[in-house]
């Protein structure tokens, strides 16, 4: 399921990383789509980054790990990268 | 020789890292905050796993930051080969998944210690210190993080 605070192009709560996870999430080209979750991947290390040395922001925090679960299944799934938790 | 030139002469050796990632901004990140570390250099960056075992051969680091996630192989998978190749060299797992059963994987794959993308990046020079330190001591005792 889709987190409501990612689904819309309206309403960027975190510009920060929002908009490079959104356009991994509308990529339809296979070829561009390694790029786009990579772009994705690194808006939001930097994010984190920002927030491990400033105030705890715990709602956005929340929404990247989301993310980060989506962008992990892009990765499995449409891209082949190999599973590091399969048992 | 005086002691004080022999120090002079003989200055600690920095210690050489190899990053294994397959994002090129979190390499670049990595590489500025070693740069600015006077015991330690970037000796070598990797793309992915297969890359990165080929440069470990060839530069033979003091440390790896090894990413989880990658495109031809996992951090865990390549661990072990990196362990195999290199048995003095320290291995830290630099990754943005969290997950309870990690940590666990992780040991059982050769890695030192695991450090999360979630936490300051300075935390991997606070373990690369450490480790480089504990690489000194004859039991080699390993450093955990809880991340």
């Amino acid at each position: 399921m889709i987190d409501p605070d990612i689904s819309s192009t309206r309403d960027i709560k975190y510009p920060d990383w929002q908009r490079e996870f959104e356009a991994a999430l509308r990529e339809r080209d296979p070829k561009v789509l390694r790029q786009r979750v990579d772009a994705a991947e690194a808006a939001i290390f930097l994010r984190l980054q920002s927030l491990a040395n400033g105030p705890n922001e715990h709602a956005e925090q929340e929404a990247i790990s989301n993310a980060l679960r989506t962008l992990r299944t892009f990765q499995r799934e449409k891209l082949g990268y190999p599973d590091w938790n399969k048992k | 020789m005086h002691p004080t030139y022999a120090l002079m002469a003989d200055p600690m050796p920095k210690k050489r890292v190899l990053v294994v990632d397959d994002n090129p901004v979190v390499r670049s990140f990595v590489r500025r905050l070693f740069e600015l570390e006077a015991d330690f250099q970037l000796s070598g960056e990797a793309e992915n796993a297969r890359d990165g075992i080929e440069k470990a051969r060839n530069l033979n680091p003091d440390l790896i930051i090894l990413d989880l996630s990658m495109p031809d192989m996992t951090g865990l998978a390549t661990a072990p080969l990196l362990r195999k190749l290199l048995p003095e060299t320290r291995i830290i797992l630099f990754t943005v998944h969290e997950d309870p059963e990690l940590e666990r994987f992780a040991s059982a794959a050769g890695i030192d210690a695991v450090v999360s993308k979630y936490q300051a990046a300075s935390e991997l020079v606070v373990q690369a210190r450490a480790l480089m330190a504990s690489r000194e001591q004859p039991d080699h005792s390993k450093i955990r993080n809880a991340s």
